[in-house]
Protein backbone atom coordinates (compact mmCIF):
# COMPACT_ATOMS: atom_id res chain seq x y z
CA UNK A 1 0.00 0.00 0.00
CA UNK A 2 1.17 3.39 -1.16
CA UNK A 3 -0.17 6.41 0.10
CA UNK A 4 0.41 9.97 1.54
CA UNK A 5 -0.17 9.99 5.44
CA UNK A 6 -1.59 13.04 7.60
CA UNK A 7 0.39 15.86 8.94
CA UNK A 8 0.00 14.39 11.92
CA UNK A 9 1.54 10.94 11.22
CA UNK A 10 4.37 12.92 9.75
CA UNK A 11 4.91 10.47 6.95
CA UNK A 12 5.41 12.34 3.49
CA UNK A 13 3.71 11.55 0.48
CA UNK A 14 4.43 8.23 -0.89
CA UNK A 15 5.64 7.35 1.92
CA UNK A 16 4.91 3.48 2.99
CA UNK A 17 2.51 3.00 6.41
CA UNK A 18 2.46 0.02 8.11
CA UNK A 19 0.04 -2.42 7.86
CA UNK A 20 -1.21 -5.18 9.04
CA UNK A 21 0.88 -7.33 7.13
CA UNK A 22 -0.73 -10.45 7.46
CA UNK A 23 -4.17 -10.12 5.24
CA UNK A 24 -2.15 -7.88 2.47
CA UNK A 25 -2.07 -10.74 -0.11
CA UNK A 26 -5.78 -11.48 0.10
CA UNK A 27 -7.80 -11.49 -2.60
CA UNK A 28 -11.47 -10.02 -1.33
CA UNK A 29 -13.35 -9.43 -4.60
CA UNK A 30 -12.74 -10.88 -7.88
CA UNK A 31 -14.68 -9.16 -11.02
CA UNK A 32 -14.49 -12.62 -13.98
CA UNK A 33 -15.47 -11.47 -17.36
CA UNK A 34 -17.54 -8.52 -16.28
CA UNK A 35 -19.61 -6.73 -19.06
CA UNK A 36 -22.30 -4.96 -18.55
CA UNK A 37 -24.87 -2.85 -21.18
CA UNK A 38 -27.83 -0.22 -20.92
CA UNK A 39 -30.24 -1.27 -23.45
CA UNK A 40 -27.74 -1.66 -27.03
CA UNK A 41 -25.29 0.60 -25.40
CA UNK A 42 -22.18 -2.02 -23.82
CA UNK A 43 -20.50 -0.13 -20.98
CA UNK A 44 -18.21 -2.71 -19.77
CA UNK A 45 -16.70 -5.59 -21.93
CA UNK A 46 -15.07 -8.86 -20.39
CA UNK A 47 -13.41 -6.61 -17.76
CA UNK A 48 -11.34 -8.84 -14.93
CA UNK A 49 -10.29 -7.27 -11.52
CA UNK A 50 -9.21 -8.59 -8.13
CA UNK A 51 -8.55 -6.50 -4.93
CA UNK A 52 -6.44 -7.76 -2.48
CA UNK A 53 -6.73 -6.76 1.27
CA UNK A 54 -4.48 -3.63 2.33
CA UNK A 55 -4.12 -2.60 -1.58
CA UNK A 56 -5.27 0.73 -2.41
CA UNK A 57 -6.05 0.59 -6.30
CA UNK A 58 -7.15 3.93 -8.52
CA UNK A 59 -9.30 3.85 -11.36
CA UNK A 60 -8.24 6.05 -14.31
CA UNK A 61 -10.30 6.56 -16.98
CA UNK A 62 -11.48 9.34 -19.86
CA UNK A 63 -14.86 10.18 -18.62
CA UNK A 64 -17.48 8.13 -20.73
CA UNK A 65 -15.26 5.11 -20.11
CA UNK A 66 -16.90 3.16 -17.42
CA UNK A 67 -15.71 4.33 -14.19
CA UNK A 68 -18.65 4.29 -12.06
CA UNK A 69 -20.34 1.67 -13.69
CA UNK A 70 -17.21 -1.03 -12.82
CA UNK A 71 -17.43 0.46 -9.40
CA UNK A 72 -21.50 0.26 -9.30
CA UNK A 73 -21.25 -3.20 -10.41
CA UNK A 74 -18.20 -4.16 -7.85
CA UNK A 75 -20.45 -2.49 -4.95
CA UNK A 76 -23.13 -5.16 -6.07
CA UNK A 77 -25.86 -1.59 -7.14
CA UNK A 78 -25.75 -3.37 -10.40
CA UNK A 79 -26.12 -6.76 -11.93
CA UNK A 80 -23.73 -7.26 -14.71
CA UNK A 81 -24.96 -8.56 -17.97
CA UNK A 82 -22.66 -10.77 -18.06
CA UNK A 83 -20.01 -12.12 -16.12
CA UNK A 84 -19.45 -12.27 -12.07
CA UNK A 85 -18.63 -10.59 -9.06
CA UNK A 86 -17.66 -12.58 -5.94
CA UNK A 87 -16.62 -11.56 -2.60
CA UNK A 88 -13.91 -13.92 -0.94
CA UNK A 89 -13.13 -11.20 2.20
CA UNK A 90 -13.91 -12.21 5.48
CA UNK A 91 -17.97 -12.47 7.18
CA UNK A 92 -18.94 -9.29 7.97
CA UNK A 93 -22.41 -7.54 8.10
CA UNK A 94 -21.61 -4.92 5.54
CA UNK A 95 -19.07 -6.38 2.80
CA UNK A 96 -18.78 -3.08 0.59
CA UNK A 97 -18.47 0.56 1.89
CA UNK A 98 -19.57 2.75 -1.77
CA UNK A 99 -18.97 6.03 -2.07
CA UNK A 100 -21.28 7.85 -4.67
CA UNK A 101 -19.93 10.10 -7.00
CA UNK A 102 -22.23 13.16 -5.87
CA UNK A 103 -23.28 11.81 -2.22
CA UNK A 104 -25.98 13.83 -0.59
CA UNK A 105 -28.33 12.93 2.37
CA UNK A 106 -31.39 13.75 4.37
CA UNK A 107 -31.81 17.43 5.17
CA UNK A 108 -32.49 18.40 8.79
CA UNK A 109 -29.97 16.35 10.03
CA UNK A 110 -26.25 17.04 11.74
CA UNK A 111 -23.42 15.07 10.06
CA UNK A 112 -23.39 12.97 13.43
CA UNK A 113 -27.31 12.62 13.28
CA UNK A 114 -26.71 11.00 10.19
CA UNK A 115 -23.78 8.90 10.53
CA UNK A 116 -25.62 8.11 14.15
CA UNK A 117 -28.42 6.42 11.53
CA UNK A 118 -25.70 4.50 9.50
CA UNK A 119 -24.22 3.33 12.37
CA UNK A 120 -27.33 2.03 14.32
CA UNK A 121 -28.01 -0.27 10.89
CA UNK A 122 -23.95 -2.14 11.90
CA UNK A 123 -21.71 -1.15 14.50
CA UNK A 124 -19.86 2.21 15.20
CA UNK A 125 -19.16 5.30 16.53
CA UNK A 126 -20.23 8.82 14.83
CA UNK A 127 -18.05 10.61 16.91
CA UNK A 128 -14.60 8.49 15.84
CA UNK A 129 -16.13 7.94 12.21
CA UNK A 130 -16.41 12.44 12.13
CA UNK A 131 -12.62 12.44 13.78
CA UNK A 132 -11.82 9.82 10.79
CA UNK A 133 -12.26 12.11 8.01
CA UNK A 134 -11.66 15.51 9.81
CA UNK A 135 -15.19 16.39 10.44
CA UNK A 136 -15.20 16.45 14.24
CA UNK A 137 -15.86 20.20 14.88
CA UNK A 138 -18.47 19.72 12.33
CA UNK A 139 -20.76 17.40 13.85
CA UNK A 140 -22.91 19.55 14.92
CA UNK A 141 -23.65 20.94 11.19
CA UNK A 142 -26.62 20.17 9.36
CA UNK A 143 -25.74 18.50 6.07
CA UNK A 144 -27.06 21.20 4.08
CA UNK A 145 -25.10 23.75 5.71
CA UNK A 146 -21.53 21.46 5.02
CA UNK A 147 -19.42 22.52 2.10
CA UNK A 148 -19.28 20.51 -1.29
CA UNK A 149 -16.23 18.85 -0.15
CA UNK A 150 -17.27 18.62 3.90
CA UNK A 151 -20.12 16.26 1.98
CA UNK A 152 -17.77 14.45 0.48
CA UNK A 153 -15.64 13.91 3.57
CA UNK A 154 -18.95 13.11 5.41
CA UNK A 155 -20.03 10.42 2.32
CA UNK A 156 -16.23 9.10 2.98
CA UNK A 157 -17.23 8.29 6.25
CA UNK A 158 -20.33 7.20 5.88
CA UNK A 159 -18.70 4.52 3.48
CA UNK A 160 -16.13 3.31 6.00
CA UNK A 161 -19.20 3.31 8.96
CA UNK A 162 -18.75 -0.90 9.82
CA UNK A 163 -15.14 -1.15 8.41
CA UNK A 164 -15.97 -3.01 5.36
CA UNK A 165 -13.42 -5.10 3.97
CA UNK A 166 -13.76 -3.26 0.13
CA UNK A 167 -14.04 -0.07 -0.38
CA UNK A 168 -15.37 1.28 -3.40
CA UNK A 169 -15.05 5.39 -3.72
CA UNK A 170 -16.26 7.24 -7.04
CA UNK A 171 -14.01 10.05 -7.20
CA UNK A 172 -13.28 11.02 -3.99
CA UNK A 173 -10.69 13.71 -4.30
CA UNK A 174 -13.37 15.70 -7.05
CA UNK A 175 -13.61 19.04 -6.12
CA UNK A 176 -11.45 19.09 -3.23
CA UNK A 177 -9.25 21.50 -2.14
CA UNK A 178 -5.31 20.54 -1.77
CA UNK A 179 -5.90 20.28 2.08
CA UNK A 180 -9.38 18.47 1.52
CA UNK A 181 -7.78 15.97 -0.93
CA UNK A 182 -4.69 15.30 1.72
CA UNK A 183 -7.18 14.20 3.95
CA UNK A 184 -8.76 12.06 1.22
CA UNK A 185 -6.06 10.13 0.70
CA UNK A 186 -5.28 10.15 4.66
CA UNK A 187 -8.52 8.02 4.94
CA UNK A 188 -7.81 5.88 2.12
CA UNK A 189 -4.47 5.06 3.93
CA UNK A 190 -5.39 4.61 6.80
CA UNK A 191 -8.74 2.03 5.73
CA UNK A 192 -5.89 -0.02 3.49
CA UNK A 193 -3.17 -0.19 6.83
CA UNK A 194 -6.07 -1.46 8.35
CA UNK A 195 -6.74 -4.42 5.95
CA UNK A 196 -9.19 -2.66 3.41
CA UNK A 197 -8.75 -2.87 0.00
CA UNK A 198 -9.74 0.31 -1.61
CA UNK A 199 -10.57 1.01 -5.35
CA UNK A 200 -11.03 4.82 -6.20
CA UNK A 201 -11.73 6.61 -9.36
CA UNK A 202 -9.59 9.57 -9.92
CA UNK A 203 -8.43 11.66 -12.73
CA UNK A 204 -5.92 12.64 -11.07
CA UNK A 205 -2.95 10.83 -12.31
CA UNK A 206 0.01 12.33 -10.43
CA UNK A 207 -1.75 11.60 -7.13
CA UNK A 208 -2.61 8.11 -8.11
CA UNK A 209 1.49 7.46 -9.60
CA UNK A 210 2.05 8.66 -6.24
CA UNK A 211 -0.85 7.18 -3.88
CA UNK A 212 -1.69 4.01 -5.56
CA UNK A 213 -0.15 0.45 -5.32
CA UNK A 214 -2.02 -0.21 -8.68
CA UNK A 215 -3.32 1.75 -11.28
CA UNK A 216 -6.35 0.25 -13.48
CA UNK A 217 -6.40 2.03 -16.53
CA UNK A 218 -10.15 2.19 -17.80
CA UNK A 219 -10.53 3.04 -22.13
CA UNK A 220 -13.87 2.23 -24.11
CA UNK A 221 -15.31 -0.21 -21.35
CA UNK A 222 -12.53 -2.32 -20.98
CA UNK A 223 -8.95 -2.55 -18.50
CA UNK A 224 -6.44 -1.52 -21.09
CA UNK A 225 -3.42 -1.62 -18.23
CA UNK A 226 -3.22 -2.91 -15.19
CA UNK A 227 -0.14 -2.70 -13.00
CA UNK A 228 2.09 -0.42 -10.51
CA UNK A 229 2.58 3.11 -11.20
CA UNK A 230 6.53 2.42 -11.63
CA UNK A 231 5.37 -0.86 -13.60
CA UNK A 232 3.17 1.00 -16.29
CA UNK A 233 5.84 3.60 -16.66
CA UNK A 234 8.34 0.90 -17.83
CA UNK A 235 6.16 -1.05 -19.61
CA UNK A 236 5.18 2.03 -21.38
CA UNK A 237 8.39 3.58 -21.51
CA UNK A 238 6.80 6.92 -20.43
CA UNK A 239 8.21 8.92 -17.79
CA UNK A 240 4.47 9.87 -15.71
CA UNK A 241 1.50 8.10 -15.28
CA UNK A 242 -0.24 10.64 -17.38
CA UNK A 243 1.74 10.27 -20.44
CA UNK A 244 1.09 6.25 -20.08
CA UNK A 245 -2.78 7.29 -19.60
CA UNK A 246 -2.39 9.32 -22.74
CA UNK A 247 -0.94 6.48 -24.78
CA UNK A 248 -2.97 3.62 -23.52
CA UNK A 249 -6.39 4.91 -23.45
CA UNK A 250 -6.52 8.24 -25.57
CA UNK A 251 -6.42 10.92 -22.82
CA UNK A 252 -5.68 14.30 -24.96
CA UNK A 253 -8.58 16.44 -25.14
CA UNK A 254 -10.48 15.24 -27.91
CA UNK A 255 -14.34 13.63 -28.06
CA UNK A 256 -15.60 13.18 -24.82
CA UNK A 257 -16.40 8.69 -25.18
CA UNK A 258 -19.85 7.75 -25.10
CA UNK A 259 -19.83 4.63 -22.94
CA UNK A 260 -20.39 4.81 -19.01
CA UNK A 261 -23.13 6.51 -17.25
CA UNK A 262 -21.43 9.14 -15.70
CA UNK A 263 -17.94 8.98 -15.93
CA UNK B 1 -37.30 -10.90 11.66
CA UNK B 2 -33.95 -11.36 12.09
CA UNK B 3 -31.66 -9.32 14.87
CA UNK B 4 -30.51 -7.17 11.68
CA UNK B 5 -33.71 -6.78 9.45
CA UNK B 6 -35.38 -5.81 13.12
CA UNK B 7 -32.54 -2.81 13.62
CA UNK B 8 -32.95 -1.55 10.00
CA UNK B 9 -36.61 -1.49 10.46
CA UNK B 10 -36.36 0.53 13.72
CA UNK B 11 -33.55 2.86 12.38
CA UNK B 12 -35.83 3.78 9.30
CA UNK B 13 -38.63 4.52 11.40
CA UNK B 14 -36.64 6.69 13.84
CA UNK B 15 -35.32 8.39 11.30
CA UNK B 16 -38.76 8.98 9.46
CA UNK B 17 -40.33 9.79 12.54
CA UNK B 18 -37.37 12.49 13.01
CA UNK B 19 -37.65 14.12 9.75
CA UNK B 20 -41.47 14.69 10.11
CA UNK B 21 -41.25 16.05 13.38
CA UNK B 22 -39.04 18.78 12.60
CA UNK B 23 -41.00 19.68 9.87
CA UNK B 24 -42.75 22.88 9.84
CA UNK B 25 -44.99 21.62 7.00
CA UNK B 26 -46.09 18.68 9.60
CA UNK B 27 -47.37 20.96 11.70
CA UNK B 28 -48.92 23.03 9.09
CA UNK B 29 -50.63 19.39 8.16
CA UNK B 30 -52.10 19.29 11.48
CA UNK B 31 -53.12 22.81 11.69
CA UNK B 32 -55.30 22.37 8.52
CA UNK B 33 -56.44 19.24 9.20
CA UNK B 34 -57.87 20.65 12.26
CA UNK B 35 -59.21 23.79 10.83
CA UNK B 36 -61.11 21.89 8.20
CA UNK B 37 -62.51 19.72 11.17
CA UNK B 38 -63.32 22.50 13.23
CA UNK B 39 -64.82 24.30 10.36
CA UNK B 40 -66.81 21.35 8.90
CA UNK B 41 -68.48 20.77 12.55
CA UNK B 42 -69.06 24.76 13.01
CA UNK B 43 -70.59 25.34 9.28
CA UNK B 44 -72.72 21.43 9.52
CA UNK B 45 -74.08 21.67 13.10
CA UNK B 46 -73.42 18.46 13.92
CA UNK B 47 -70.89 19.46 17.09
CA UNK B 48 -73.98 20.71 18.62
CA UNK B 49 -76.16 17.76 18.39
CA UNK B 50 -73.81 14.21 19.21
CA UNK B 51 -71.20 12.58 18.53
CA UNK B 52 -72.78 10.50 15.30
CA UNK B 53 -74.35 14.13 13.38
CA UNK B 54 -70.42 15.26 13.71
CA UNK B 55 -69.07 12.30 11.96
CA UNK B 56 -71.96 12.70 9.47
CA UNK B 57 -70.57 16.17 9.07
CA UNK B 58 -66.85 15.00 9.09
CA UNK B 59 -67.68 12.24 6.75
CA UNK B 60 -67.72 13.72 3.16
CA UNK B 61 -65.04 16.37 3.81
CA UNK B 62 -62.68 13.51 4.83
CA UNK B 63 -63.18 10.81 2.02
CA UNK B 64 -61.15 13.32 0.18
CA UNK B 65 -59.21 15.39 2.58
CA UNK B 66 -57.50 11.70 4.25
CA UNK B 67 -55.93 10.37 0.70
CA UNK B 68 -54.83 14.13 0.60
CA UNK B 69 -52.75 14.47 3.62
CA UNK B 70 -51.59 10.84 3.17
CA UNK B 71 -50.25 12.32 -0.05
CA UNK B 72 -48.63 15.11 1.29
CA UNK B 73 -46.77 12.46 4.08
CA UNK B 74 -45.83 9.94 1.42
CA UNK B 75 -45.57 10.72 -2.18
CA UNK B 76 -41.91 11.83 -2.09
CA UNK B 77 -40.20 9.98 0.57
CA UNK B 78 -38.73 7.09 -1.19
CA UNK B 79 -38.29 8.94 -4.54
CA UNK B 80 -36.17 11.76 -2.63
CA UNK B 81 -33.97 9.19 -0.68
CA UNK B 82 -33.41 7.62 -4.59
CA UNK B 83 -32.75 11.13 -6.41
CA UNK B 84 -29.70 11.63 -3.33
CA UNK B 85 -28.60 8.27 -4.04
CA UNK B 86 -29.56 7.36 -0.19
CA UNK B 87 -31.31 3.78 -1.28
CA UNK B 88 -28.28 3.17 -3.35
CA UNK B 89 -25.57 3.70 0.02
CA UNK B 90 -28.48 1.86 1.82
CA UNK B 91 -28.24 -1.36 -0.52
CA UNK B 92 -24.71 -1.72 0.81
CA UNK B 93 -25.95 -2.11 4.31
CA UNK B 94 -27.98 -5.16 5.76
CA UNK B 95 -30.92 -3.36 5.22
CA UNK B 96 -33.16 -5.54 3.02
CA UNK B 97 -35.64 -3.56 0.83
CA UNK B 98 -39.00 -4.62 2.35
CA UNK B 99 -37.14 -3.86 6.14
CA UNK B 100 -36.62 -0.31 4.45
CA UNK B 101 -40.09 0.22 3.31
CA UNK B 102 -41.56 -1.20 6.69
CA UNK B 103 -39.92 1.42 8.50
CA UNK B 104 -41.06 3.87 6.08
CA UNK B 105 -43.84 2.82 6.26
CA UNK B 106 -44.34 2.69 10.28
CA UNK B 107 -42.87 6.06 10.74
CA UNK B 108 -44.88 7.94 8.20
CA UNK B 109 -48.00 5.41 9.20
CA UNK B 110 -47.75 7.17 12.82
CA UNK B 111 -47.24 10.64 11.82
CA UNK B 112 -50.82 9.71 9.70
CA UNK B 113 -52.06 8.59 12.93
CA UNK B 114 -50.96 12.06 14.48
CA UNK B 115 -51.98 14.03 11.73
CA UNK B 116 -55.48 13.06 11.36
CA UNK B 117 -55.69 11.33 15.14
CA UNK B 118 -55.35 14.82 17.30
CA UNK B 119 -57.67 16.71 15.18
CA UNK B 120 -60.45 13.99 15.70
CA UNK B 121 -59.65 13.60 19.35
CA UNK B 122 -59.66 16.90 19.88
CA UNK B 123 -62.85 17.35 18.38
CA UNK B 124 -64.26 13.80 20.08
CA UNK B 125 -63.40 15.89 23.40
CA UNK B 126 -65.12 18.89 22.73
CA UNK B 127 -68.11 17.13 21.80
CA UNK B 128 -67.98 15.18 25.33
CA UNK B 129 -68.07 18.97 27.32
CA UNK B 130 -71.21 19.58 25.34
CA UNK B 131 -74.69 18.56 26.87
CA UNK B 132 -76.74 15.83 26.08
CA UNK B 133 -78.72 16.09 22.43
CA UNK B 134 -82.16 17.16 22.46
CA UNK B 135 -84.22 13.83 21.36
CA UNK B 136 -85.98 15.75 18.32
CA UNK B 137 -82.81 17.16 16.74
CA UNK B 138 -81.07 13.80 17.48
CA UNK B 139 -83.89 12.07 15.24
CA UNK B 140 -83.21 14.20 12.45
CA UNK B 141 -79.53 12.74 13.03
CA UNK B 142 -80.22 9.20 13.01
CA UNK B 143 -80.95 7.68 15.96
CA UNK B 144 -79.05 7.07 19.01
CA UNK B 145 -75.52 8.51 19.55
CA UNK B 146 -72.19 7.30 21.86
CA UNK B 147 -68.62 8.16 22.09
CA UNK B 148 -68.26 4.44 21.08
CA UNK B 149 -69.36 5.49 17.93
CA UNK B 150 -67.55 8.75 17.01
CA UNK B 151 -64.47 6.41 18.00
CA UNK B 152 -65.27 4.04 15.84
CA UNK B 153 -65.23 6.66 12.88
CA UNK B 154 -62.56 7.61 14.26
CA UNK B 155 -60.58 4.08 13.78
CA UNK B 156 -62.05 3.83 10.27
CA UNK B 157 -61.10 7.29 9.02
CA UNK B 158 -57.10 6.18 10.50
CA UNK B 159 -57.52 2.80 8.41
CA UNK B 160 -58.48 4.39 5.34
CA UNK B 161 -55.38 6.65 6.19
CA UNK B 162 -53.07 4.24 6.64
CA UNK B 163 -54.27 2.49 3.04
CA UNK B 164 -53.71 5.74 1.36
CA UNK B 165 -50.72 5.71 2.79
CA UNK B 166 -49.86 2.86 1.11
CA UNK B 167 -50.85 4.02 -1.86
CA UNK B 168 -48.62 7.16 -1.67
CA UNK B 169 -45.91 5.30 -0.89
CA UNK B 170 -46.04 2.92 -3.88
CA UNK B 171 -46.33 6.24 -6.11
CA UNK B 172 -43.17 7.19 -4.13
CA UNK B 173 -41.45 3.90 -5.09
CA UNK B 174 -42.81 3.84 -8.44
CA UNK B 175 -41.71 7.09 -9.71
CA UNK B 176 -38.78 7.84 -11.62
CA UNK B 177 -38.57 11.77 -10.42
CA UNK B 178 -40.13 14.43 -8.44
CA UNK B 179 -42.09 15.16 -10.95
CA UNK B 180 -43.31 11.98 -12.23
CA UNK B 181 -43.85 11.57 -8.55
CA UNK B 182 -46.19 14.65 -8.17
CA UNK B 183 -48.41 13.61 -11.11
CA UNK B 184 -48.65 10.21 -10.21
CA UNK B 185 -49.95 11.52 -7.13
CA UNK B 186 -52.32 13.30 -8.31
CA UNK B 187 -53.75 10.27 -10.55
CA UNK B 188 -53.58 8.59 -6.88
CA UNK B 189 -55.48 11.54 -5.14
CA UNK B 190 -58.14 11.79 -8.31
CA UNK B 191 -58.76 7.88 -8.19
CA UNK B 192 -58.63 7.31 -4.24
CA UNK B 193 -61.30 9.72 -3.50
CA UNK B 194 -63.98 9.52 -6.92
CA UNK B 195 -62.10 7.97 -10.10
CA UNK B 196 -62.71 4.24 -8.62
CA UNK B 197 -66.55 5.14 -7.82
CA UNK B 198 -67.17 6.51 -11.12
CA UNK B 199 -65.24 3.45 -12.81
CA UNK B 200 -68.14 1.10 -10.69
CA UNK B 201 -70.99 2.81 -11.45
CA UNK B 202 -69.93 3.35 -14.89
CA UNK B 203 -69.85 -0.30 -15.00
CA UNK B 204 -73.12 -0.77 -13.17
CA UNK B 205 -74.61 1.67 -15.40
CA UNK B 206 -73.42 -0.34 -18.28
CA UNK B 207 -74.71 -3.32 -17.11
CA UNK B 208 -71.30 -5.02 -16.29
CA UNK B 209 -72.37 -4.43 -12.38
CA UNK B 210 -75.23 -6.25 -11.52
CA UNK B 211 -77.90 -5.03 -9.06
CA UNK B 212 -76.58 -6.95 -5.97
CA UNK B 213 -73.65 -6.54 -6.99
CA UNK B 214 -73.46 -3.29 -6.64
CA UNK B 215 -72.53 -2.91 -2.99
CA UNK B 216 -69.99 -5.51 -3.03
CA UNK B 217 -68.17 -3.90 -6.48
CA UNK B 218 -68.06 -0.15 -4.58
CA UNK B 219 -65.75 -1.97 -1.82
CA UNK B 220 -63.57 -2.10 -4.07
CA UNK B 221 -62.76 1.58 -4.48
CA UNK B 222 -60.97 2.83 -0.91
CA UNK B 223 -63.49 5.61 -0.46
CA UNK B 224 -66.27 3.64 -0.96
CA UNK B 225 -65.26 0.93 1.38
CA UNK B 226 -64.75 3.48 3.67
CA UNK B 227 -67.85 5.17 3.82
CA UNK B 228 -69.82 2.04 3.25
CA UNK B 229 -67.89 0.97 7.08
CA UNK B 230 -69.05 4.24 8.82
CA UNK B 231 -72.35 3.95 7.15
CA UNK B 232 -73.19 0.33 8.26
CA UNK B 233 -71.10 0.54 11.66
CA UNK B 234 -71.35 4.22 12.63
CA UNK B 235 -74.46 6.04 11.19
CA UNK B 236 -77.26 2.83 11.39
CA UNK B 237 -75.93 1.06 13.72
CA UNK B 238 -78.89 1.44 15.84
CA UNK B 239 -81.34 0.61 13.29
CA UNK B 240 -82.19 -2.88 12.00
CA UNK B 241 -84.42 -1.30 9.36
CA UNK B 242 -81.14 1.17 8.15
CA UNK B 243 -78.55 -1.36 6.75
CA UNK B 244 -77.33 -3.13 3.43
CA UNK B 245 -76.23 0.34 2.36
CA UNK B 246 -72.86 -1.62 1.79
CA UNK B 247 -70.94 -4.94 2.06
CA UNK B 248 -69.06 -4.78 5.63
CA UNK B 249 -67.06 -7.23 4.98
CA UNK B 250 -66.32 -6.92 1.57
CA UNK B 251 -65.33 -3.29 2.47
CA UNK B 252 -62.85 -4.40 4.97
CA UNK B 253 -61.43 -6.80 3.05
CA UNK B 254 -61.09 -4.38 -0.42
CA UNK B 255 -59.07 -1.77 2.54
CA UNK B 256 -56.95 -4.88 3.57
CA UNK B 257 -56.40 -5.71 -0.03
CA UNK B 258 -55.12 -2.08 -1.00
CA UNK B 259 -53.06 -1.57 1.80
CA UNK B 260 -51.21 -4.88 1.29
CA UNK B 261 -50.90 -4.01 -2.65
CA UNK B 262 -49.65 -0.57 -1.68
CA UNK B 263 -46.70 -1.92 0.35
CA UNK B 264 -46.39 -4.91 -2.28
CA UNK B 265 -46.09 -2.37 -5.24
CA UNK B 266 -43.64 -0.25 -2.68
CA UNK B 267 -41.54 -3.39 -1.71
CA UNK B 268 -41.48 -4.24 -5.50
CA UNK B 269 -41.01 -0.62 -6.50
CA UNK B 270 -37.68 -0.43 -4.03
CA UNK B 271 -35.98 -4.05 -4.92
CA UNK B 272 -36.40 -2.51 -8.97
CA UNK B 273 -34.36 0.86 -8.53
CA UNK B 274 -31.92 -1.59 -6.83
Amino acid sequence: MKVPMTDTQHHAVGDKPETDGAQSEETVLVADDVSHTYGDLSVLEEVSVSLAAGEVVALVGPNGSGKTTLLRVLSGLLTPTAGEISYRGPERNRERGYLPQQPAFRPGFSARETLAFYTSLVDGDPDELLDRVGLGDAGDRTVETLSGGMTRLLGIAQATVGDPPVLLFDEPGSGLDPGMRRQTWAVVGERAAAGAAVLLSTHDTLLAEQCADRVLLLGDGQVQADGSPAALTDEYDRDSLQSVFEAAVGGESGPVGSMGDST
Amino acid sequence: MSGEARQAVQAVLVRELLTVARSRAYLGLVAGVSLVAAGVLAAGGGVEVGYVPAAIDLLLPFELLVPAVAVALGYRTITDDADRGELDVLETYPVPPWAYVVGVYAGRAIAMVGALGVPLALAGLYLSTQSPPDPTTLATHSGVDSPVLFVRFVGLTLLYGLVALALALAVSALAWSRRTAIVLAILLLGSVAIGIDLLVLRGFGAGWVADQQLTTALAASPASAYRGLVFETVLYVAFDSESGYAAPAASVAGLLAWLVAGLGLTVAGVTRRN
